[in-house]
């Protein structure tokens, strides 16, 4: 027996020696499916091609798929004498290139390569193997893949292929299962259970006909390891099933292997033929007792079939259905006779144990998961691919060191692992290791190894229902829970993607999963509820919001977002409709549109933050439509036009509303209590209305003239403003409790926060907040020559840009301790500064004002370098030390941040305050713990945008108006969609091919830095016409719009008719 | 019971048998576990997750997959099993079409009873999400509805249809939420292989099968099926004097409960608005209605001018025994002829006069319930699925326990989708088959040596007669070829117990004695005779056909087959009788119709048969019938028979009186009065008695049918221990010597009932058919049977479902002779013979060979008994019904679908 197969190895290994020394070049082709998905065929051929044109003497061969998906299609190309090189997304052009450089030519291309393979270095090529794709990873399951011809057993008995299966010939099949069991190698289908312990009771289970069968019916979506095995290297599997039939003393083997795998099919069928000519299937194997035959059967792909009892009915004929166990398997089976089932990789495993014994294989692993594990990284990642890894490795190591992190540096926040049958698991998560146990703890299962990435553009809510979506369909229908269970968990949440969720939906989700879990008769429908417990233990808040707030905080789920303009604009503006408008040239209407939601329109057109824009359709293929620039070209329009403001007024209730601060917060809510009826009177401390807006926003964003414009409509909305009468100086606090029914307190958060290091009180240190109001109310300010700036946000790069209009000034240097990419100020605003000439020094924190005769004369700075991500997933800023440095100033504007003045918190008025010195409110109502006294706006966020604040104020108008009628103040939510149907506009082939964004035309730098004259200027009507018609207008998008529009289409034809 | 098993439920000490489940266990104490999916007949699957409890030790456990092991200790409820189960239901009920009132399933309702032991929380209801899909209803049967919206897809329907039914015409589709249970590719059940027995309907727990019409019955009625020879036990439901239902009697020993689309839904001829209901009287060739005075005082009168044997009577398989009775003792003793026969003649009759050969006994050697046992099954000349759907049901569950089915027959069966082999032989060359396969059992030693020495006799010349059969001739001849016939050799003769089975493919044949004496050779041979599943088991067609011929609706014995020949039999029934009888046998059913042609016979009595349409060559029996002096026909619809007959008897069907029905096994069963008849139609007893006491005769005052069975009792050894009061508690299998005797469910155990106590096997040659193929009538016809009609539909046609199922006659012939014959699908063809010619439909298919063609008798319309050959079986004098020569000519095409 042993002479035979030594026979057979070492003629094997004499040819793949001759082919290693041969002169002649080989160019490999990985055409396993992804290859040829990705077009690796058509680069075979071009290669074939170009080595033919030219007279090329270079041996052409497939091989399987080293895993490098995202590279795909792969080629190596071994010159005698040289690493091998292996190249990444080839395309036919490319194959020609590489042809004439490097086969007839001498240049390896080394841009194009993923590195060298094989032993020796080429310049400027790393090593593949220490490329950070495989560094940590210890490939021996798929060692062959991409390096042997899967179509030639020598070349797999060279590799010590069959090694295995001679060894396991040679001993007994209790010694067999022995050495299984000393490896810990436990099964790689899903479940875990221990192999050896499998093979044991079919083993013992009395019966003359055993079976074994390979379970090849891959079917989680995202899940490609058995694919690929089995296409890159059919015999490991071959040789698995002959060592297990053997232990458990089987003379027959099945191979159940879905038919959606042709070529993988076609690689067995090879691969089965070749073995029984070789002797190593069939009877008598290498001259033992032992005789074994595999026959293949092709499942249809039902996913159910992965089940062991349901593969076992569909290889009898029957329906592809579960029963219910005990009996298991090992006991009775197939044809009702002890059978075992493994899985692929299992089986693969075994081949490697018994060649390499059990300590080899235990050398990596944890201490009850032992040896290596392949995945299939997939999702949102930048390097997807087919890894083996050791167990235990965390989700951290493969999801950012092998996978290269989240694709396009999207924070990262989730992964599922398992399937449909796994769970999600969250960033918090990230240092799990990835082993049965730990798995499991975590709510999910390692199942067959899909690990599908998320960012956080994904909405968890929806990614359940995907999940569930798929394992309803699969569900075979037999047993009550799985098959209604399942989908009414898919029901719940549709409802719930879909702006339908009740309370108690969550509740009801968690009974309905647990009893599914408990109460199904298989594996499917004891798994399938996973991903829906493990969002809901991870990401609860986003269920709620859908739930309560009907929102989908990804800005996912098509029927509660309708737009995500409109879904993503805090005080809900219905930008789908006054777009729609513009677009028709109903510009009037337009503004008056917008009015309804927003009555510093104005304002908003110019420092509006437009997260309605960062959600944008449009802007996932191109730029997002510019919403504000739109804005502003109707509300510019309005004034031009003199389309006066004709605030609607209900009759006074007689019921009077102080509010405190006359900032972007108090102004809205003041405009909303007014237009119902309210006698609202507004205090600000100010000698001018629109606190921040006034205050802080610098000239050349927002003239005062305009906001002028905006805060007079407030004023004829009959809100009285009281300027320069602060509360507690000029009015105490307690008469406006007597005065008046409620209060709103919207003071906002203007005092700088200090920086806490020595020398700040120098002369010419300045906070940022009263640098830019002094210089907005036209107060004296001195500035030197050189200004620093400390600060990466909004204050910062607007104390930076403003101080470069002051005089004396000349330069002005920002700096701030991370780098550009973690910024907070507005894109837009740092690359205005970049454009005036502002500098940045990144990567520097302030360690001490340098003092020069009690006047600052610099800042001594430490450098810094990006480490570990924090919770929010920017990395954090660590100190190098010993590296400090100065940088000479003649002023340093502080704008590290702010905070609410403590004037009017705490003991003054005795409104309670958060830890972090902001008012303490009902964030869901805005009451503070004095009776009758709402807050909100920055005092309560901290600094934040305006539009945040004008919600704010909004939200307190409606809770005010509750409150003063009596009624429960409560906030309710409820579905956004436009309040109008706008129909869509017909395009032009040649708009729907090539309409770009128009940039917002600005003054010219030189323009702008004589003084404080606005930068930005409007859209011409053309411009904003054309623009608006690039609306992809999604709010028709939605079920209520569809019925919409099909109402007034009919009644159209109706009439027309 | 020896092996007993106890166990612990909710605290209580439980005892279950062992192999019995935890659920088993506990319903049988009387503790109820809500379940859906569990039913006692089939495998527990466990896919409703209701019957879930909690076992010590082990956790939620499925009740219905668990064995009831000594010791459990087990809580059929918990806070885990009430999550798991009030989850499971609820769901079911927000998926399920509620609308309980209006539901035939109410109150039986399992959703129901589950909805109520849980309890409803209309609260927790109103958080689920409730199905908007509405599927259509299948009203495509026209004895059942398939609703799918109140389907709990439990699979009990797809588990009986399978399991049980073997017809495998439903299984789930589709997958998840859209599972459905569903015929092949989705088509309305009418059009799908379902043969409607309604088993699923049975026993489908909620309303997605129920039955169409549907009248809660205000009691029911223990009685007898009428249609075939299995006996099936059946609770007929009545209603006022309506029957409204039919259930199985699950206590039957031969039907356990089980019943086919006859007995199930074929009753509706019994209130038939046909029905005779009064008597008739033909005056100027036409008919009258009479007063019963007027129509028995004719027929006395009549008769009394032809007493001896110019009379003749035609008793029916269908009446009860004690009717039978009545009509052979008044024919006998007071018409004092032995001219007495029915239509046992053209089945059985084979059976009787051969069995009586080989073995001194013509009737199934073993019992319906046996055949389940049976290692191997040999099924020859009968379509039991469609004759016999019952014991067609016992040849599918042996299978299905591993038993070896090989089926002979010219036509490829419904039973050939179960057989390991088929033997698709050519029609009448069944001795050929039958004697190639005993010489391979003797060639390769396979004969059970020890049986054949010690209870058979003649062997030696038997083996001799093989020679003629060598492997080579017999496949020349049957056309099976040569290895399957070794191969079904071997498989007979090496798994034992084995049975033989057979119908009228064996005996209706001018050869038929030998046929049934092949098959009695094969059993001696092997020793498959007197013990237990195994035997020679002729399926005799009509619910009563073995009674009639137990009670001596023949014309050569009395009843219990005491020859009129044998002086001391004659001399116990004179005295019994008070009369002389006749030493001459009497004229057989064909022969009858000759004297009557020939005017030997000048009038007859006829009680419930149809010869018209059920004699061969039917066209002589009309003509003869024509021209016969007096006729009386007592049936129960205007038969085309009854309508030559110069007076007609308007009789009762078995629903409408009390007597006694022996089945093929030799069960003789009661059949109990469920209803009044209609008019003034009477029992065939009361008419027959009428009659007789209207000619002055005595001994025909019986207070009721338990007093005829007395009567009978005391003069039929084989019935001597049978009375009413015994039969109150089942059927007793003859022969019951006596009161306390047990009856006899497997005959032949010790010593056969020849005169020498040993079994006789019997030398046969092959005989060919009486008419073959030849250039002029090309074909062969054989004559077969519908699975929805019986006999001659005089009462099958009557039920408006059977006659939608089975609307018209569709002669099956092979694609090959059909394009050679330029004959389509539903074609209209003219199949001529010697003796006739009909129109008829056609169908064509790979059910008939070759050269073959067939169709039923059970059309009037396309009465195929115009065609056939009354060449008779010299001994049995059987017609040769299965085997003709024909021509098949088209004659107008099919009429496209509307």
């Amino acid at each position: 027996m042993t002479e035979r197969f030594d026979d057979l190895q070492a003629r094997a290994k004499t040819e793949w020696q001759a082919l290693a020394e041969s002169p002649q070049p080989r160019i490999l082709v990985g055409t396993a499916t992804c290859g040829r998905s990705a077009g690796a065929m058509e680069v075979l051929g071009a290669f074939g091609e170009q080595l033919g044109r030219r007279g090329l003497d270079c041996l052409l061969m497939e091989v399987g798929c080293i895993g490098m998906c995202y590279a795909e299609p792969i080629v190596s190309i071994l010159k005698p004498g040289r690493p091998g090189i292996s190249y990444g997304n080839v395309t036919p052009e490319k194959a020609a290139e590489l042809v004439e450089a490097y086969l007839e030519g001498d240049d390896p291309l080394p841009d194009d390569a993923l590195g060298t393979v094989g032993d020796g270095r080429l310049d400027g090529i790393p090593a593949l193997s220490e490329t950070p794709f495989f560094a940590a990873q210890v490939r021996r399951t798929l060692r062959n893949c991409g390096v042997i011809d899967p179509a030639n057993i020598d070349h797999y008995l060279a590799q010590d292929g069959y090694r295995g299966l001679q060894r396991a010939l040679a001993t007994t099949p209790e010694e067999v299962i022995d050495r299984i069991k000393r490896s810990g190698l436990r099964g790689r289908g899903g479940a875990g259970f221990p192999t050896w312990r499998k093979w044991q009771f079919c083993r013992d289970a009395k019966g003359d006909h055993k079976y074994l069968v390979c379970n090849a019916d891959e079917g989680d979506p995202g899940a490609f390891m058995n694919r690929s095995l089995l296409e890159g290297d059919p015999h490991a599997l071959l040789e698995g099933m002959l060592i297990a039939g053997y232990a458990i003393g089987a003379a027959e083997g099945y191979l159940y292997c879905r038919a959606e795998y042709p070529l993988a099919l076609e690689r067995l069928r090879v691969a089965l033929g070749q073995a029984e000519e070789y002797g190593l299937l069939g009877d008598r194997i290498l001259g033992s007792h032992f005789s074994f035959r595999i026959k293949i059967k092709e499942g249809a792909g039902a996913f159910v079939c992965g089940e062991e009892t349901a593969l076992i009915a569909s290889i009898e004929g029957r329906r592809g259905m579960p029963r219910p166990r005990p009996p298991f398997p090992a006991v009775s089976g197939l044809w009702g006779k002890p059978t075992i089932i493994n899985n692929v990789e299992t089986l693969a495993c075994t081949s490697l144990i018994l060649r390499n014994g059990p300590e080899w294989f235990a050398q990596y692993g944890t201490e009850k998961s032992k040896g290596t594990k392949t995945f299939a990284l997939v999702g949102k990642v930048k390097r997807t691919g087919l890894v083996e890894v050791p167990l235990g490795i965390t989700l951290r190591e493969m999801i950012f060191g092998i996978g290269g992190g989240v694709l396009d540096d999207k924070p990262f926040k989730a992964v599922q692992t398992g399937g449909p049958s796994g769970g999600c698991i969250p960033a918090s998560l990230l240092d799990t290791p990835v082993d049965y146990d730990s798995l499991q703890a975590a709510g999910t299962i390692m199942g067959s190894g899909g690990m599908v990435v998320m960012d956080n553009e994904t909405c968890m809510v929806d990614i359940a229902r995907y999940f569930l979506d798929f394992a309803q369909k699969e569900s075979c229908g037999e047993c009550v829970p799985c098959r209604l269970g399942t989908k009414q968990l898919l029901d719940v949440l549709t409802d719930i993607t879909e702006g339908r969720g009740r309370p108690g939906d969550i509740e009801l989700l968690v009974e309905l999963a647990e009893a599914i879990k408990k109460g199904s008769l298989c594996g499917l429908g004891q798994t399938a509820p996973n991903p829906v417990l493990t969002t809901i233990r991870y990401f609860r808040d986003e269920y709620e919001a859908h739930i309560n707030q009907k929102r989908c905080p990804a800005i996912v789920c098509k029927e509660i977002i309708s737009s995500p303009c409109l879904h993503t604009c805090p005080i809900s503006t219905q930008a789908p409709v006054y777009i729609a408008l513009i677009a028709q040239g109903r510009f009037r209407e337009a503004f008056e549109s917008i009015l309804e939601d927003n009555p510093l329109p104005s304002i908003c057109a110019r420092v509006c933050h437009h997260p309605c824009e960062s959600k944008c359709q449009a802007g996932k293929w191109g730029a997002p439509v510019a919403v504000r620039a739109l804005k502003r070209f109707a509300a510019d329009y309005a004034a031009k036009e003199g389309i006066g403001p004709t605030p609607p007024r209900a009759e006074a209730n007689g019921h009077k509303v102080a509010i405190v601060g006359s900032g972007p917060a108090g102004l809205m809510a003041g405009y909303r209590l007014a237009v119902r009826g309210y006698d609202v009177t507004i205090f600000e401390a100010m000698e001018i209305a629109g606190g921040a807006l006034a205050a802080c926003i610098p000239e050349y964003r927002l003239p005062n003239s305009v906001l002028r414009r905006d805060v007079e409509r407030i004023e004829q909305a009959g809100v009285k403003i009281r300027t320069s009468t602060r509360i507690g100086k000029d009015v105490p606090f307690a008469k406006l409790r007597e005065d008046f029914d409620a209060v709103f307190v919207a003071t906002g958060a203007h005092a700088s926060r200090k920086l806490g290091i020595a020398g700040e009180d120098a002369e010419g240190v300045l906070d940022a907040m009263e640098f830019l109001k002094n210089v907005n109310l036209n107060n004296q300010v001195e500035l030197g020559r050189r200004v620093g700036v400390i600060g990466g946000g909004n204050s910062a790069v607007d104390a930076a840009r403003v101080a470069l209009r002051v005089e004396p000034c000349e330069e002005v240097l920002v700096i701030y301790r991370r780098t550009r990419e973690e910024m907070p100020a507005f894109e837009e605003e740092v690359e205005a500064a970049d454009e005036e000439g502002i500098r940045f020094h990144f990567l520097a924190a302030p360690s001490r004002v340098i003092v020069r005769d009690g006047k600052v004369a610099g800042v001594e700075c430490l450098r810094m370098e990006l480490g570990e991500p924090d919770e929010s997933g920017r990395r954090r800023p660590v100190p190098i030390e010993g590296s400090e440095f100065a940088i000479e100033l003649d002023t340093l504007i502080v704008a590290i941040g702010e905070h609410p003045a403590d004037d009017f918190l705490g003991e003054a008025h005795g409104l309670s305050v958060t830890r972090w010195g902001t008012a303490k409110v009902s964030p869901e109502t805005l009451v503070t713990n004095v009776e009758g006294v709402f807050a909100g706006g920055d005092i309560v966020t901290g600094p934040n945008t305006v539009i945040e604040a004008m919600a704010a104020g909004k939200l307190a108008a409606e809770m005010i108006d509750r409150y003063v009628r009596g009624e429960p103040v409560k906030r309710e939510y409820g579905l956004l969609r436009p309040t109008r149907y706008e129909p869509p506009v017909e395009l032009t082939e040649e708009e729907i091919e090539g309409a770009t964004r128009p940039a917002t035309p600005t003054l010219p730098v030189e323009e702008r830095l004589k003084g404080l004259a606005e930068v930005d200027l409007p859209y011409t009507a053309e411009m904003a016409v054309a623009e608006a018609r690039r609306c992809l207008r999604c709010d028709l998008e939605t079920v209520h719009a569809k019925c919409a529009l099909e109402r007034i289409q009919s009644e159209g034809e109706s009439h027309g008719g | 019971m020896a092996d007993e098993v106890r166990l612990t439920i909710d605290g209580l000490r439980v005892t279950a048998a062992s192999g019995a489940t935890v659920l088993d266990a506990a319903l049988d104490a009387g503790i109820y576990i809500p379940h859906l999916c569990h039913h006692p007949d089939l495998e527990p699957v466990g896919v409703c997750r209701l019957c879930m409890v909690e076992i010590e030790g082990r956790g939620l456990t499925l009740s219905c997959r668990a064995l009831a092991e000594p010791g459990l200790v087990v809580k059929t409820e918990s806070p885990e099993v009430d999550m798991v189960r009030r989850i499971a239901a609820e769901l079911l009920i927000v998926n399920h079409h509620a609308d309980c009132l209006a539901c035939s399933k109410n109150d039986q309702c399992q959703l129901q009873r589950i909805a109520s032991y849980v309890g409803i929380d209309e609260e927790r209801l109103e958080r689920l999400r409730r199905p908007e899909r509405s599927v259509p209803i299948d009203t495509s049967n026209p004895f059942f509805d398939h609703d799918p919206n109140k389907c709990v897809l439990c699979g009990i329907c797809v588990r009986t249809c399978d399991e049980l039914q073997g017809v495998g015409a439903i299984d789930y589709a589709f997958r998840g939420y859209d599972t459905t249970i569903s015929t092949f590719a989705g088509r309305p059940i009418a059009e799908s292989r379902c043969e409607s027995c309604g088993e699923c309907v049975v026993r489908c727990p909620v309303g997605a099968l129920r039955p169409k019409r549907f009248e809660q019955p205000s009691r029911e009625v223990l009685t007898t099926c009428p249609y075939c020879g299995v006996g099936c036990g059946i609770y007929l439901g009545v209603r006022g004097n309506r029957i409204t239902s039919a259930r199985g009697d699950r206590e039957n020993p031969a039907s356990r409960g089980s019943l086919c689309v006859k007995g199930r839904f074929g009753h509706d001829f019994v209130g038939h608005p046909e029905r005779l209901t009064t008597p008739l009287v033909k005056r100027n060739g036409r008919f009258e209605e009479a007063t019963w005075d007027e129509a028995l005082d004719l027929v006395a009168k009549r008769f009394a001018q032809y007493q001896g044997d110019r009379f003749a009577a035609l008793s029916s398989a269908k009446i009860t025994n004690e009717e039978n009775y009545l009509v052979q003792k008044f024919t006998r003793a007071v018409m004092g002829t032995n001219n007495i026969d029915h239509c046992a003649r053209l089945c059985h009759a084979p059976s009787v006069a051969g069995l009586a050969q080989s073995f001194g006994s013509g009737a199934m050697t073993n019992s319906i319930g046996e055949i389940s046992q049976s290692a191997c099954i040999f099924a020859i000349g009968t379509n039991t699925t469609a004759a016999h759907p019952v014991i067609g049901l016992r040849i599918k569950e042996a299978v299905r326990r591993g038993a070896k089915l090989i089926v002979a027959n010219p036509k490829r069966i419904d039973l050939c989708r179960h057989a390991e082999i088929f033997l698709q032989h050519r029609p009448g060359t069944d001795v050929a088959l039958m004697m190639g396969m005993m010489r391979v059992i003797v060639e390769q030693d396979l004969v059970d040596q020890e049986f054949v020495d010690t209870r058979c006799e003649n062997f030696d010349a038997f083996r001799e007669s093989l020679a003629a059969f060598d492997l080579d001739f017999v496949e020349r001849t049957t056309r099976v070829p040569r290895q399957k016939t070794i191969d079904a050799a071997r498989c007979y003769a090496t798994h034992r117990p084995a049975s033989i089975l057979y119908a009228m493919g064996i005996t209706q044949h001018t050869h038929g004695t030998d046929n049934v004496l092949a098959t009695s050779n094969l059993a001696l041979l092997t020793g498959n005779v007197g013990k237990p599943s195994t035997g020679v088991n002729p399926l005799r067609g009509q619910n009563n056909v073995q009674g009639a011929c137990d009670l001596a609706a023949l014309p050569n014995v009395f009843p219990g087959y005491q020859k009129v020949v044998d002086p001391k039999a004659r001399a116990k029934f004179e005295a019994a009788w008070g009369c002389s009888l006749s030493d001459t046998p009497g004229l057989t059913h064909t022969e009858i119709f000759d004297a009557i042609d020939d005017g030997r016979v000048k009038a007859l009595y006829q009680v419930g048969e149809n010869p018209i349409l059920s004699e061969a060559d039917s066209t002589h029996v009309e003509k003869a019938l024509e021209g016969i002096d007096f006729f009386v026909v007592q049936d129960i619809f205007l038969t085309e028979t009854a309508r030559l007959a110069h007076v007609v008897l308007p009789a009762a069907t078995f629903a409408e009186k009390d007597g006694t029905f022996t089945n093929t096994e030799r069960r003789v069963q009661r059949v109990r009065k469920a209803v009044d008849p209609p008019g003034e139609a009477k029992p065939d007893s009361w008419i027959t008695c009428e009659i007789a006491k209207r000619m002055g005769a005595s001994g025909f005052d019986f207070a009721d049918a338990s007093a005829v069975m007395e009567e009978i009792a005391a003069l039929t050894p084989s019935y001597h221990g049978i009375s009413y009061e015994r039969l109150e508690n089942g059927g007793l299998q003859w022969p019951c010597l006596d009161r306390d005797h047990p009856g006899t469910p497997l005959l032949h155990s010790q010593k056969f009932a020849t005169a020498s106590g040993k079994g006789k096997l019997m030398p046969l040659e092959y005989k060919p058919s009486a008419e073959t193929e030849d250039d002029e009538y090309p074909l062969i016809l054989t004559t077969d049977r519908s699975l929805y009609h019986f006999h001659t539909s005089t009462m099958t046609r009557k039920v408006d479902g059977l006659s939608a199922l089975h609307p018209e006659e569709l002669m099956r012939i092979h694609p090959d002779d059909a394009s050679r014959l330029g004959i389509a699908e539903g074609d209209v063809v003219e199949v001529t013979s010697r003796r006739g010619r009909i129109t008829v439909r056609v169908n064509v298919s790979d059910v008939c060979p070759p050269g073959v063609v067939s169709a039923t008798f059970h059309f009037a319309e396309s009465p195929i008994n115009v065609v056939t050959h009354c060449a008779i079986d010299p001994v049995a004098k059987i017609p040769e019904t299965k085997v003709c020569a024909v021509r098949v000519e088209k004659r107008e095409a099919a009429t496209p679908p509307a």
